[in-house]
C-alpha cells in the first residue's frame, strides 16, 4: 500500500471525522422495522416506523451513527474513496470507542442507533470478527437496546455472519453495481456470486428464525428488521429497465426489505469512470425510488413500467403518471366503485388516500370536494377519475390533451428542466428558431423598406 | 338559543366539556364547545364555564375507548393538543356521532363529516409534530448526570412524547421542559415520569454542564458536518424536513464555541433565513 501510516493513537474526534466522511456514501439510514421495548437493564428501545433525528445539509436524514469500523481496505474498487491505491488518511476505531460514542450520542437523543460498515482490514474474516465484537460489547456489556444496522462482509465465514445477525436489527450486503458485468469492470476483486452468497444465507436464516419464533416466542431473533442492499446508479451503462428488473428479483427472490439506489458521485479520477459534468444523476435516482415504491406498495411490476423498447424513465413524468398515460383505455375509473388496487393506480392517489377513500365510501358516496379534503392531488387525478359518474370538468380522455395539461401543472422538476422542456406559446420573435434564407430576406426587405418610409416621412 | 360551554384548553378540560354539554340535556344542536382564550364572543348565546373535573374526563375517555375503539381515543387525545379554535366542538361532534352509530368504530372513518375530518386532520398534525420531536429533542447532560432537554413547540405534545423517553431512557434521570407552556416532564431513574406545571428556570445556568458534555456536543457537530455529501448539497430540502423553528434548541445548529441559543446570530445560516 502506498499511503503513509497514521499513528494508531488518533484522537476520537479525528477518527470520527475520517470514518463518518468515509461512510457517507452508504445510502441507508433507516431505523424502521423493529418494535422493541426497553430490556429493563440498559438503555434504548426501537420505534417501529423509525425516527429521523436530524437532516444533513444535503437533505438526507440522519437517524443512525453512520461510521466505518475502518477505512483501511485491501480491495481496489475503482469507484470507492477508500480503495487501497488512494492516498487518504486512514483510521480504525476500537470496539470500545464505538460503544462510548453510541451510548453518549444515544443518551442525548442524537441518534436512533448504530450503522456499522467497514473497509476490509487484513481479510473478510478478520473484519467480520471485529464487527461482531463491537456489537457483542454493545449489546451485552452496555445492554444497548437501540437499533443496529450492520454490513455482512462478502467472503466472511458464514458462522460469523450468523452470530452477528443475532445481535443486529438489520443486515445488508451491498450489491455495489446492478450487473455482474459492471462489477467485473469496476470492482474486479468482487463477484456477483460472492455478494449473493451471504444475502442468501441471511434470507434462509431469517426464514428458519420465523419458525423458531412460532415455536418459542422468546427464541433469539435473527435480523428482525430484515435485510437491505444498495447499488450505484450511473457509474456503469445499465439502463433503468435493467436496474428495476434487478431490484424486482431481489425483492421477490431474496425477500429484501429495501433496495437503495445511490446516484454515482465521482470521487476518484479514474479512466474507467464516467465524467459527470452535471453532477450526480439525482433525477434518475429520484425516478428509480418512485418506481421502487410502485413495486413495493402499489402492486406494479417492473415489466409494466418499462420494457426493452422503452428502457428508461420519462424525465417529465413520474413513472405512475407515465404508465397511466400509456394505458388510457383503463380510465376514467369511478371512485365510488373501483377496487382498492385500481385506485392505487390512479395518478394523484397514494396509499393513504386510497385507504381513506375505501373506508369513507362505505358510509356514503364521495364527491370531488371530499376527495380534495382527503388529500387526493386533484390537479393530477382529475383526468383519470369520475365521481358519481361525472368528471370534474368536461375533459377529453386523450393522451395529447392530458399530457399538455399535466405539464402545465408543472411537477417539481429540477431547474435545468423547468425552463426549456415545457411547452411554450409560439412567438413571432422567437430567436431560438432559425429562419430560412428567404424568410430572412423578406424580413430584411420589410424592415429596410419601412425604415426608408419612416425616414421619408420624417423628411416630409 | 345556543349554549356555549367554555372549557379549559387541555384534554381533560375538553372531555369535561363534552360530559357537561351532554349532561345538560339541551340537545346536541343547541350546544357548542369552545376552549378558553377565544376572545370573540357571539351574540344570542349563553356562555357557561366548565370546571375541569378529572373524574368526568376519565369517564368520557373510557367510553370513547370502549364504544369507538383505540383509534378514536388516540384521535381525541392528539387533536386536543393542537392550537385550533374548532377542536373542542369537533371532538364533541365526533363523540356524538360515534355513540349514535351501531358500530362506533366506524365514526373515525367517516371523513365526509366536517367534524370528523377536522379531528382527523388535527390528530395527524399533532402526531406529526410529536413524531418529529421524538427525533429532534436534544438532551444535555448537567452536572450530576441529569439529562435536560428544552423545547418550545406550538402543540402541547409533552405528555404525548414523555412515555417514549420514559421507556427509552429508563435508567436515567431526565427532565423535558416545554418552555412556552411552563410545563415539565420529570423522570426518575428506574421509575415513572410525571408532569409538573412548575415555573422552571433554565437549569443549565443553575447546575452547569457535566464534564464530558461539551466534548460530545463537538463530536456530534463534527459528525453532522462530515456526513453530508457536498455534491448533493440541498439546503432547501433540509429546511423542508427540518424547519428553522426546531433549530434553536438543537445541538448541531449551535456554533462550536457559542452560548446556547446562539443560532440566530450564526452567519452560517444567513442564506437560510433569507429564503
Amino acid at each position: 500500500m502506498q499511503h503513509t501510516r497514521i499513528p494508531e493513537q488518533l484522537p476520537v474526534m479525528e477518527k470520527l471525522k475520517i470514518l463518518s466522511d468515509a461512510a457517507k456514501y452508504d445510502v441507508a439510514c433507516t431505523s424502521s422495522g423493529t418494535a422493541r421495548g426497553n430490556n429493563g437493564k440498559g438503555i434504548g428501545n426501537c420505534f417501529d416506523a423509525g425516527i429521523c433525528h436530524s437532516f444533513a445539509a444535503d437533505g438526507r436524514c440522519i437517524s443512525l451513527l453512520k461510521i466505518l469500523l475502518t477505512n483501511e481496505c485491501i480491495f481496489n474498487c475503482r469507484y470507492c474513496l477508500n480503495r487501497s491505491s488512494n492516498d487518504v488518511p486512514r483510521a480504525t476505531f476500537t470496539p470500545d470507542e464505538i460503544c462510548d460514542l453510541v451510548i453518549g450520542f444515544y443518551r442525548r437523543n442524537y441518534i436512533e442507533g448504530l450503522f456499522l460498515s467497514s473497509g476490509i482490514l487484513n481479510s473478510p474474516d478478520y473484519t467480520m470478527e471485529l464487527l461482531y465484537q463491537t456489537l457483542y460489547k454493545l449489546r451485552s456489556q452496555y445492554h444497548f437496546g437501540g437499533y443496529i444496522h450492520v454490513k455482512a462482509i462478502p467472503g466472511a465465514d458464514p458462522f460469523l455472519i450468523e452470530k452477528t445477525g443475532f445481535l443486529a436489527d438489520r443486515m445488508s450486503v451491498n450489491l455495489e453495481l446492478p450487473t455482474a458485468e459492471g462489477l467485473r469492470r469496476l470492482a474486479p476483486a468482487k463477484s456477483r456470486e460472492k455478494i449473493l452468497k451471504p444475502m442468501r444465507q441471511v434470507q434462509n436464516r431469517m426464514e428458519e428464525n420465523r419458525e423458531e419464533l412460532a415455536l418459542y416466542r422468546s427464541a433469539p431473533r435473527f435480523v428482525p428488521a430484515g435485510q437491505s442492499t444498495q447499488m450505484i446508479i450511473g457509474a456503469t451503462p445499465e439502463n433503468d429497465f435493467q436496474i428495476m428488473s434487478v431490484a424486482e428479483s431481489l425483492y421477490k427472490k431474496f425477500d429484501l426489505k429495501r433496495v437503495f439506489y445511490s446516484a454515482f458521485v465521482r470521487v476518484n479520477d479514474d479512466s474507467a469512470l464516467p465524467a459527470l459534468p452535471g453532477g450526480p444523476p439525482l433525477l434518475r435516482e429520484h425516478r428509480l425510488y418512485q418506481a421502487d415504491w410502485l413495486l413495493r406498495f402499489y402492486g406494479f411490476e417492473a415489466g409494466e413500467l418499462l420494457s426493452e423498447d422503452r428502457p428508461n424513465f420519462n424525465i417529465l413524468f413520474d413513472p405512475k403518471c407515465d404508465w397511466a398515460l400509456r394505458h388510457l383505455e383503463l380510465f376514467p375509473v369511478e371512485i365510488n366503485r373501483a377496487s382498492y388496487q385500481t385506485l392505487l393506480r390512479v395518478p394523484g392517489i397514494g396509499v393513504k388516500s386510497a385507504q381513506r377513500i375505501v373506508k369513507a365510501r362505505r358510509l356514503g358516496s364521495l364527491d370531488f370536494q371530499d376527495l380534495k379534503r382527503m388529500g387526493v392531488v386533484l390537479k393530477r387525478a382529475l383526468y383519470f377519475i369520475t365521481c358519481r359518474g361525472r368528471t370534474l370538468y368536461p375533459i377529453k380522455i386523450e393522451e395529447d390533451y392530458i399530457t399538455r395539461n399535466l405539464l402545465y401543472v408543472k411537477e417539481k422538476l429540477p431547474p435545468e428542466l423547468r425552463d426549456d422542456v415545457t411547452y411554450r406559446q409560439l412567438s413571432l420573435f422567437d430567436d431560438g428558431m432559425p429562419l430560412s434564407v428567404e424568410e430572412q430576406s423578406v424580413l430584411l426587405d420589410v424592415s429596410a423598406g419601412s425604415a426608408a418610409a419612416f425616414a421619408g416621412g420624417g423628411a416630409i | 338559543m345556543t349554549t356555549v360551554f367554555v372549557c379549559e384548553d387541555s384534554l381533560d378540560g375538553i372531555l369535561t366539556g363534552v360530559y357537561e354539554a351532554w349532561d345538560s340535556r339541551l340537545g346536541h344542536g343547541n350546544v357548542k364547545l369552545q376552549t378558553e382564550g377565544m376572545d370573540t364572543m357571539e351574540l344570542f348565546c349563553e356562555y357557561q364555564t366548565v370546571r375541569t373535573d378529572l373524574e368526568k374526563a376519565e369517564k368520557v375517555l373510557r367510553t370513547v375507548k370502549r364504544r369507538m375503539g383505540e383509534k378514536a381515543r388516540e384521535a381525541v387525545c392528539y387533536a386536543s393538543a393542537c392550537p385550533d379554535s374548532g377542536k373542542a366542538d369537533a371532538i364533541y361532534r365526533l363523540i356524538v356521532l360515534g355513540l349514535s352509530l351501531p358500530d362506533g368504530r366506524q365514526a373515525v372513518n367517516r371523513l365526509q363529516d366536517p367534524a370528523v375530518l377536522l379531528v382527523e386532520k388535527l390528530r395527524y398534525k399533532a402526531w406529526h409534530e410529536a413524531e418529529r420531536m421524538l427525533g429532534f429533542l436534544r438532551f444535555e447532560e448537567l452536572a450530576g448526570g441529569v439529562l435536560y432537554a428544552r423545547m418550545n413547540p406550538p402543540y402541547a405534545i409533552l405528555p404525548l412524547i414523555a412515555p417514549h423517553f420514559a421507556d427509552r431512557l429508563l435508567q436515567e434521570n431526565w427532565i423535558i421542559q416545554d418552555t412556552g407552556r411552563n410545563q415539565a416532564a420529570v423522570h426518575r431513574a428506574g421509575g415513572s415520569w410525571f408532569l409538573t406545571d412548575a415555573d422552571l428556570p433554565d437549569l443549565r445556568k443553575i447546575a452547569g454542564y457535566a464534564e464530558t458534555e461539551k466534548e460530545f456536543q463537538t463530536l456530534w457537530r463534527a459528525f453532522c458536518k462530515s456526513i453530508a455529501i457536498e455534491e448533493r448539497r440541498n439546503p432547501r430540502c433540509q429546511q423542508t424536513l427540518l424547519p428553522l423553528r426546531f433549530r434553536p434548541d438543537m445541538t448541531e445548529f449551535q456554533p462550536d464555541s457559542g452560548q446556547p441559543g446562539a443560532f440566530w446570530q450564526d452567519s452560517r445560516f444567513d442564506s437560510l433565513r433569507k429564503s
